[in-house]
């Protein structure tokens, strides 16, 4: 693939303040390209310096092999193509007014707009959904309908490469998903090269084929999505944790975010939560974040807590969808059990498949393992044994099963068994 | 308003103005207290024209009354005519580049500066010596020059000018420049009203010799403007994407500037501050031809022509034989006209 874009060491800052140190990449002719990374990492200054806007005090931008700050303003201008984050336009300009002035880089001082230019504009309105606008205000359409004036502007000038800034950070989702796949189009239809700045991690895996992460005025890493969006890249350059996993339809990278309180624990314990179905995912979660070590048992795989815990890395015992729990997993699940210093049983419902967890449970009774139920529901609404859960169920809380109705209270509960315990080992 | 209207509008305004500034000038021609006929004016200008001229048969005038046309009210009304069109031209520049719809050609202190230096040379010189009745609007001149290069370089970093900074700089340096032509003024004794009447701005006692001064800077600086009409548009959506769309703005700046500065430090020398037309016309003509520069420049310069032209013979008959500074009728005009389409106005932007 041919590069239209070669970014060689450039040294670029305001004043004395330097914000771009170092940046080498380039971008290949007709790619999809995003540009992430945090708030002040630099984004938007690389945007400019790739823009002619700002000169880099170091290094070299080359356009199609050319000097880019060398060119003629007006020579860039037929090639690249500029959408920012927001314009904002006071004067009376209808749409047509603004589109039309794509074309003027295009035209000489004293030429004015011909048929031709005219119906490059049009062309432009047309794919950009904007014809029916053409004789309103650009003050009275809506910042979506702005957002795509403004690229059809930018199509206007016909340009091999267009640069935008967070084309969509104002924007709502359906408008993002309009605008980013009408680009995705232009991209693969008429082999226009896209270098998009991205703030929202899922819209930039979705939508480019390369990504740069960037991280304090250089590039951290470089590559496809699923390359550069890894929970570790994340949690090194953001300092965020999150989860990344594929997403279910298009097998791009997707971006989970975890609440800030679920990932700053460092409590010392192991517990084993008997669940399933989804009824034990935010606290398998929850205990995941507040550092205790979590097993499950156990779980169908394929469903949310089984899922839930592949994420977490918690050590599980699964059963094949929709079997019942067989002796063998019924064993390692109780092995778990064994290992663990709390069992807590999470809010199930009971057929004859899993009627075995209700077991096991028992089972770290007899061995004076403290228990938590957390009961949301009667058993009576979810027993499907014709009773014989229940009975189980009940001689869980007879035989000394702590019940406890929230998962606050599991977390309080766990804190004061976990802190009167020795630490394991004395 | 839908698009067929805009064009049709904008073409019946760009051909209607032409005919509405000349008969203007024929009518505020033959305004005046020696009381010559319409048709003898308009028949002693026709004969003026070249080729068509000579076929024109003389009418029954005293022959005075040519003198009086040509010599005292042709003249006045044409430099009324040509510090209308640089200053409405010049505000719809400076309102452009600045993308703020409050600016006006005096935004960067010229309006002081060239005051400051006619006061110094009326006290100094008494407007009588060497240069003659030149030596005022020279001095006006120079020093509104002046202090708009001064305003510049202090909004200059590097080789960019940041337009905000320039808006405070023109506002700072014109209080400084006030302040020290208003303690002249108070320590001149009998010179001050002379310099105040300099100071509203007007016509009276200009000639031909103004014109001539004045006629070059006026068509030089509208035609550097002209050629930028496209770009100014473009500029209106910000310095940054006017960039994107292949423009060199600080050069743009930098002519454009020039361009405003010269029309308008010409304007002041030779007739004084005249407040209201720079602002008030660009407004004006934006609301009726929309805000396209090619259209809205031309018909801003005709507008403000004809606005001045009417003004200044408002100001010879209103009080006569007293003559009112021109000044004082245009902003008498512009303050409420200026609120009225404030309060019209029913769309958003400008």
């Amino acid at each position: 693939m041919a590069m239209i874009l070669k970014i060689n060491d450039i040294e670029c800052s305001y004043g004395t303040v330097k914000v771009l140190n170092g940046l080498t990449f380039s971008v290949g002719s007709g790619s999809f390209t995003g540009i992430i990374g945090p708030n002040g990492s630099g984004k938007s200054t690389l945007l400019k310096s790739l823009s002619r806007v700002l000169k880099p005090v170091k290094g070299t931008v080359l356009l199609d092999g050319r000097a880019l700050y060398r060119m003629d303003p007006q020579e860039v201008a037929q090639k690249m193509a500029v959408v920012p984050q927001e314009t904002a336009v006071n004067f009376s300009f209808t749409v047509k007014d603004i589109v039309i002035m794509g074309r003027s880089p295009h035209l000489g001082r004293f030429q004015s707009e011909g048929e031709k230019d005219f119906a490059t504009a049009r062309q432009a309105m047309a794919l950009t959904d904007t014809l029916h606008l053409a004789d309103r205000l650009i003050t009275a359409v809506s910042g979506g309908e702005r957002q795509r004036v403004i690229i059809a502007k930018a199509l206007t000038q016909e340009p091999e490469i267009i640069l935008l800034d967070e084309p969509t950070s104002h924007l709502d989702i359906n408008h993002q998903i309009e605008i980013l796949s009408l680009l995705q189009r232009l991209n693969r239809e008429n082999n226009l090269t896209i270098i998009s700045v991205f703030h929202d991690l899922n819209l930039a895996a979705q939508y480019c084929d390369s990504l740069i992460l960037m991280n304090k005025g250089t590039v951290f890493t470089v590559g496809e999505p699923a390359e550069v969006l890894t929970a570790g890249n994340i949690k090194e350059v953001y300092g965020a944790v999150v989860l990344v996993r594929k997403h279910p339809v298009t097998g791009r990278p997707s971006i989970i975010l975890m609440a800030r309180d679920s990932q700053i624990g460092s409590k010392i314990g192991r517990v084993h939560v008997v669940c399933g179905g989804g009824a034990g995912a935010s606290l398998l979660g929850l205990l995941a974040g507040q550092g205790y070590a979590v097993s499950a048992g156990v779980l169908n795989a394929g469903d949310v807590d089984w899922e839930t815990a592949g994420f977490l890395d918690i050590s599980m015992v699964d059963e094949i969808p929709f079997l019942p729990v067989s002796e063998q997993s019924h064993q390692k699940n109780i092995k778990l059990l064994a290992d663990a210093d709390v069992c807590i049983l999470a809010n199930i419902p009971f057929g004859w498949g899993n009627l075995k967890n209700l077991e096991a449970v028992s089972f770290a009774l007899e061995q004076t393992k403290p228990v938590l139920i957390i009961e949301e529901q009667d058993i009576k609404e979810r027993d499907f044994t014709d009773g014989r859960a229940g009975l189980l169920y009940n001689g869980l809380k007879k035989k000394g099963a702590v019940v406890l109705h929230n998962e606050a209270a599991v977390l309080k509960k766990l804190q004061d068994l976990l802190a009167s315990k020795p630490p394991a080992g004395q | 308003m839908n698009q067929h209207d805009r064009i049709w509008r904008r073409r019946v305004i760009l051909f209607i103005l032409p005919g509405v500034l000349g008969v203007t000038v024929v009518l505020c021609t033959t305004i005046g207290p020696a009381g010559i006929a319409f048709t003898d004016v308009l028949t002693m200008l026709l004969r003026r024209i070249p080729w068509i001229g000579s076929l024109i048969p003389r009418g029954e005038w005293p022959a005075n009354y040519e003198t009086i046309v040509f010599q005292m009210r042709l003249a006045r009304v044409i430099l009324a005519a040509l510090v209308g069109a640089g200053l409405a031209a010049s505000g719809v520049v400076l309102q452009g580049l600045l993308i703020n719809p409050m600016a006006d050609p005096y935004i960067l202190g010229i309006s002081q500066g060239a005051a400051l230096g006619a006061t110094a040379a009326m006290l100094s010189l008494g407007g009588t010596i060497a240069l003659g009745i030149y030596s005022v609007p020279l001095v006006a001149f120079l020093c509104g020059l002046a202090t708009s290069i001064i305003v510049y370089n202090l909004a200059r970093v590097g080789n960019r000018v940041q337009m905000s900074t320039l808006l405070l700089a023109g506002i700072a340096a014109g209080l400084f420049l006030s302040s020290i032509t208003s303690y002249l003024m108070i320590t001149s004794g009998q010179n001050a009203h002379q310099i105040l009447f300099w100071m509203i701005g007007g016509f009276a006692g200009r000639g031909w010799d103004h014109v001539k001064i004045l006629l070059p800077y006026i068509l030089t600086g509208y035609f550097l403007m002209h050629l930028y009409a496209r770009k100014l548009n473009v500029i209106l959506l910000g310095e940054e994407p006017a960039q994107h769309l292949g423009i060199d703005v600080e050069k743009m700046k930098k002519i454009l500037l020039a361009a405003a500065t010269l029309t308008t430090a010409s304007a002041v020398s030779v007739s004084g501050v005249i407040a209201f037309v720079g602002l008030i016309i660009p407004h004006a003509v934006r609301m009726l031809v929309g805000p396209d520069h090619r259209i809205l420049l031309p018909a801003a310069a005709l507008t403000g022509a004809i606005f001045l032209i009417i003004a200044d013979a408002l100001a010879r008959v209103a009080a006569a034989p007293e003559e009112i500074p021109v000044g004082i009728i245009t902003a008498l005009c512009g303050g409420p006209f200026f609120i009225y389409l404030l309060r019209k106005r029913n769309h958003p932007g400008y």
